[in-house]
């Protein structure tokens, strides 16, 4: 060992080659590889796992967008007309009894010209 | 090397006896600079088998014979690193308050004072990690790999991937950092 003399740079020399001596290499317990073999298949059934649900959500995502095409495509009782215009299918929607969008209309007599 | 690359390749295409060769041939070596890194004997074993770990899910990646050991360096200093970064988030390292004990061991170690025991070991290790609480996780990992592990800065070069005058300065500044500690440390006790 180095004796401690000399300035603070020496001191921490000396205190990590200490160091170095006081962590040697030092053998595995038994159970190193057990354990070892042990965290790599837990974390492939956790890779396993995750493929999985992915996998079922992608499918059920796949089928969802199916189920959504086909009810798109097929025509329904509210639909309007197929053949009508734009114009009649919103002459239609918004006809002319409705309160809210047409009031009454009062016409004003027009002024008599004068002679 | 100590394995030769065909183990490798056998590893690679999901060979177990293979992969388990190689972990049996690095296991001590990289245990031995977990304990260096880390100054931490009871966690050793747990941060080596993530270690191999992250060996095992990544060594399809390894294309070249030549980088196999750099590259298991690179995994081992990650490890080490995740490992002290959690470590600080549960507890909180103070060099302003190295202990007055741990500054005596310091003097007494570097003055050929102490025994070889593993009491005195303990203490070494607990005065470097305190001295070491003053850098950053990466820091530190810099220095031991360095001063510890005796790393030149070609090798650094590479398991950092970094260009030397970087890791010059780096290093050049983590250890001012270290020495500001060990004299505040000392100065403040005495």
């Amino acid at each position: 060992m180095q004796p401690l003399r000399g300035t603070d740079d020496d001191k921490l020399d000396a205190l990590l080659r200490e160091y170095a001596k006081a962590c040697p290499d030092r053998d595995p317990s038994a159970n190193f590889m057990p354990n070892l073999w042990g965290r790599i298949e837990a974390r492939q059934r956790q890779v396993f796992s995750f493929r999985r649900m992915a996998n079922t959500l992608a499918t059920a995502a796949l089928a969802l967008s199916i189920a959504l095409g086909v009810y798109m495509a097929l025509p329904h009782a509210s639909q309007a007309n197929p053949g009508q215009s734009y114009i009649e299918a919103l002459a239609e929607a918004n006809a002319l009894d409705a309160p809210d969008i047409v009031g009454p209309v009062h016409l004003e007599p027009a002024a008599e010209p004068a002679q | 090397m100590l394995v030769d690359f065909e183990l490798i390749k056998r590893a690679q295409q999901g060979d177990s006896a293979a992969f388990n060769e190689i972990v049996l041939a690095y296991r001590k070596r990289i245990m031995g600079q977990i304990t260096r890194l880390i100054a931490r004997p009871e966690d050793v074993e747990d941060v080596a088998q993530e270690v191999f770990l992250r060996l095992y899910f990544s060594l399809d990646q390894l294309r070249e014979e030549k980088v196999f050991e750099p590259w298991l360096y690179r995994l081992t200093v990650n490890a080490a690193f995740d490992y002290l970064r959690k470590l600080r988030r549960r507890q909180e390292f103070r060099m302003s308050d190295l202990s007055e004990q741990q500054v005596m061991m310091a003097d007494a170690v570097a003055g050929g004072r102490a025994d070889q025991d593993e009491q005195h070991h303990k203490k070494v290790r607990e005065a470097v990690d305190s001295l070491l609480g003053s850098v950053s996780e990466a820091d530190r990992i810099l220095l031991m790999l360095k001063e510890v592990e005796g790393l030149s800065l070609k090798e650094l070069e590479k398991i950092y991937k970094v260009n030397e005058n970087a890791l010059k300065v780096r290093l050049f500044r983590a250890r001012q950092r270290v020495l500001k500690a060990f004299g505040a440390g000392a100065g403040k006790h005495g």
